[in-house]
């Protein structure tokens, strides 16, 4: 019993770390290839969104957001953990640069990468608790 | 043209996250991301051609 608890922590813990920074979750239980990969994939999402194509992040708490639907975009956004707080921190990617042909890809890529990252929290919290091998 | 690679960009990066955690053995994973590539670059395609004759 102490066993199967330990592990529902454990789980509880690595998707919070898979939430926190994009990878670790995996990489926390041992799984350093999927890791890699599937935080690599949301990092890279995130550095293609911000300097690649100029893309912004969302804030979900804006009352001043001209459109309701940039509250939901920031949710998406949220995903991306740390990266996330850090530009929110730092004002990084949170710039508007919607003079920029390629904002709105930017603004995909960003949204994108934060829901796929809750896709990968989910996973390392289902391969913490044994719902997959 | 950098519509096209932006989404063609987008949807590996997907397929890959697809394929790593849709399917267990790697053949399948390969198989499925695969198979979601195409699908997301075909839709695409489809509706930007649908969308073409829409004044």
């Amino acid at each position: 019993m102490a066993e199967i608890e330990e592990g529902r922590s454990g789980a509880w813990l690595s998707g919070f770390l898979a939430w926190l920074v994009p990878g670790a979750g995996h990489v926390w239980q041992g799984r350093w290839g999927r890791g890699l990969l599937l935080g690599g994939v949301v990092w890279a999402m995130f550095v293609i969104g911000v300097w690649g194509f100029g893309g912004r992040l969302f804030d979900p708490l804006n009352d001043g957001a001209s459109n309701a639907l940039e509250r939901v975009y920031g949710l998406f956004d949220l995903g991306m953990g740390a990266l996330y707080v850090l530009g929110w921190a730092t004002g990084i990617g949170f710039v508007d640069r919607a003079e920029l042909s390629t904002y709105e890809y930017g603004n995909a890529f960003l949204m994108v990468g934060g829901l796929l990252n809750y896709l990968v929290m989910l996973d390392a919290f289902d391969l913490g608790v044994g719902r997959k091998a | 043209m950098i519509h096209f690679l932006a989404m063609v960009l987008l949807a590996a990066c997907v397929s890959l996250v697809f394929g790593v955690i849709g399917r267990a053995t790697t053949s399948e994973q390969w198989r499925y991301g695969l198979r979601v590539f195409v699908e997301f670059v075909g839709v695409g395609l489809g509706l930007a051609w649908l969308l073409y004759w829409i004044p």
